[in-house]
């Protein structure tokens, strides 16, 4: 389904400030498979999902969505196929338009914009029925404005919408690191349920091992704009929490444990 | 104040309903600052008194009007989109050249238009006192502009033209060309505004390349003295605060300078405009701050 080949990021070429994000990156993503990515601050994590989503483009190696090259492709051309949700819970929904305003949005999402009103009853009544998976009343509230939702609410509301269009990627960057623990759970456990029901293929970054380990078919590990490490089958249900720490020790090559294991254990 | 020139504040207010509805499409919808009005409105006014004056269609003149506006928007958009020049900054530069284009346009400072045929012409034969006339004409116009506007930013495209605005990380991540909603929306607003131009020249006789100074204000004014009374979220009452907007804003201003104990006079409009805009904003900026220090005040005592 995604193909990575050779894949290289460079910010700034030829500056002082010049950073090689992603030094080529060759990754096959078979359809419907879920991968979760690791990896330390600036391993270049958060850069290939850009990239994948059409953010970033790639300063040279080629991208494939099966047989589409949409190395070229922007990122709103690209948006029949991806669908996206974002860390920030604001990022994903307009603040000032209606829950579902945003979400009439999304249901055009890979459609021409016509002329013909975005919003009709058969819509309100798909949009309320979406919403009463999530248990949080918002049903109710489909003429609120986004901005009053809480963030975790938001974020919510922020996934449906990323599965209101049929899709084959679905793209999560950190996408419960800015929620309470109470809420991230419930945001997984309906991202679990729409990837099994859409058969998505996903890729999702997350800092928490725990997360990476729990959910998803396949685990890969980051580390200076390289895949370091790619685990998926019976390899990946033996691995704990631990074994990924010491991988990770091993990636900054002392070999020694982690002093702040606390932050990569996250929730 | 007399009936003739209540009647008259009412004409121009509606007139100035289009500007504000083309302000609130850029500032608002598109967070995208533009002043190009200000040369725009002189624009519309410019074109269909050039043509009308050498013998072409009032009609045709206005929809021409209406072209080169929304030209003059997307010169804006491209300057900003292409080459990266802050919206602000472009728009100036669009508004700074159009002063000259407008001169050469017209062929001189001023084209009168009084005995030429107008937009209104059609509709003498149905004995209306020319005042009143002109009053339904633009009152017509416009309301039909404005339930227009409305329905087009409750429609797929124009729901992404206010996602562009609010949100453009978000518009994109949904399929929406950001670019292409800047460009069609300034075209759309600076469109709006020439149209108001061609309908002022039309109703008042006459184009003047110096007619736009000030467009942006007033236009401004009517969206915030809109956006202060009416607090919806409805598209149709938005756009509709917008015209209303406009003809409190001229009701006000002719007010004050009919109100002898004030004593201003003509050439003071730019400083009741500029303190008008500044109450409108300043007010509510005050009672948030109230509003704000009063639930501290309960916070603190619970």
């Amino acid at each position: 389904m995604i193909s990575c080949k050779d894949i290289k990021v460079t910010f700034n070429a030829g500056l002082a400030t010049e950073k090689r994000a992603l030094r080529g990156v060759d990754l096959e993503i078979p359809q419907g498979e879920f991968v979760t990515v690791i990896g330390s601050n600036g391993a270049g994590k958060s850069t290939l999902l850009n990239t994948i989503a059409g953010d970033i483009s790639a300063s040279s190696g080629r991208l494939l969505f099966d047989a589409w090259d949409v190395t070229k492709v922007s990122a709103a051309g690209r948006t029949a196929d991806v669908a996206r949700v974002f860390q920030d819970p604001l990022a994903g929904t307009c603040g000032n338009m209606t829950v579902e305003e945003n979400m009439a949005l999304a249901y055009g999402r890979g459609k021409r914009g016509g002329l013909l009103p975005a919003l009709n009853d058969d819509l309100r009544v798909l949009f309320r029925e979406q919403l009463k998976r999530l248990n949080l009343g918002l049903e109710n509230r489909l003429d609120a404005e986004m901005g009053l939702l809480s963030g975790g609410q938001r974020q919510s509301v922020s996934l449906l919408m990323s599965a209101l269009q049929p899709s084959k990627i679905l793209l999560l960057d950190e996408h419960t690191a800015a929620l309470d623990p109470k809420t991230a759970a419930l945001v997984m456990d309906i991202t679990d349920q729409i990837v099994e029901e859409k058969k998505l293929t996903v890729m999702m970054v997350t800092h928490s091992m725990r997360q990476a380990l729990d959910h998803g078919t396949r685990t890969i590990m980051m580390h200076e704009g390289k895949v370091m490490f790619d685990l998926k089958g019976s390899e990946r249900s033996n691995y704990e929490v631990k074994d990924l720490l010491n991988l990770f020790a091993k990636a900054r090559g002392d070999g020694e444990e982690l002093d702040d294991d606390k932050l990569l254990l996250g929730a | 104040m007399s009936l003739f020139s209540f009647l008259g504040t009412l004409e121009i207010g509606l007139i100035f309903g289009l500007v504000a509805i083309g302000v609130y499409l850029t500032f608002r919808v598109l967070d995208f600052p533009d002043l190009t009005v200000d040369g725009s409105f002189t624009m519309g006014a410019a074109i269909a008194a050039a043509m009308i004056v050498s013998g072409i269609n009032p009609y045709i003149a206005t929809v021409c009007a209406v072209i080169g506006g929304a030209a003059a928007g997307m010169v804006t958009a491209w300057l900003n989109l292409r080459f990266n020049i802050l919206h602000l900054l472009a728009s100036i530069l669009t508004m700074t050249a159009l002063y000259t284009i407008n001169l050469r346009i017209m062929g001189k400072p001023n084209v009168a238009l009084i005995m030429e045929p107008t937009v209104l012409s059609p509709f003498e034969a149905l004995g209306l006192s020319n005042m009143y006339l002109k009053l339904i004409f633009v009152a017509v116009v416009v309301v039909m502009i404005g339930l227009a506007i409305a329905y087009f930013l409750n429609t797929q495209y124009g729901m992404g033209m206010r996602a562009t605005g609010a949100n453009p990380r978000m518009a994109q991540a949904n399929g929406i060309v950001i670019k292409q909603k800047i460009y069609a929306g300034l075209a759309l607003s600076n469109g709006l505004v020439a149209l108001a131009g061609a309908l002022f020249a039309q109703t008042n006789g006459f184009a003047d390349s110096t007619m736009g100074i000030g467009t942006i204000v007033v236009g401004l004014a009517a969206v915030i003295v809109g956006e202060s009374l009416f607090g919806s979220r409805s598209m149709l009452v938005i756009i509709f605060s917008c015209i209303i907007g406009s003809l409190l804003y001229r009701l006000a201003v002719s007010v004050a300078l009919n109100a002898d104990f004030l004593g201003f006079t003509t050439s003071d409009l730019n400083l009741i405009t500029a303190l008008l805009v500044g109450l409108a904003l300043i007010v509510p900026h005050i009672r948030r701050e109230q509003k704000a220090r009063k639930a501290a005040a309960l916070g603190g005592e619970a």
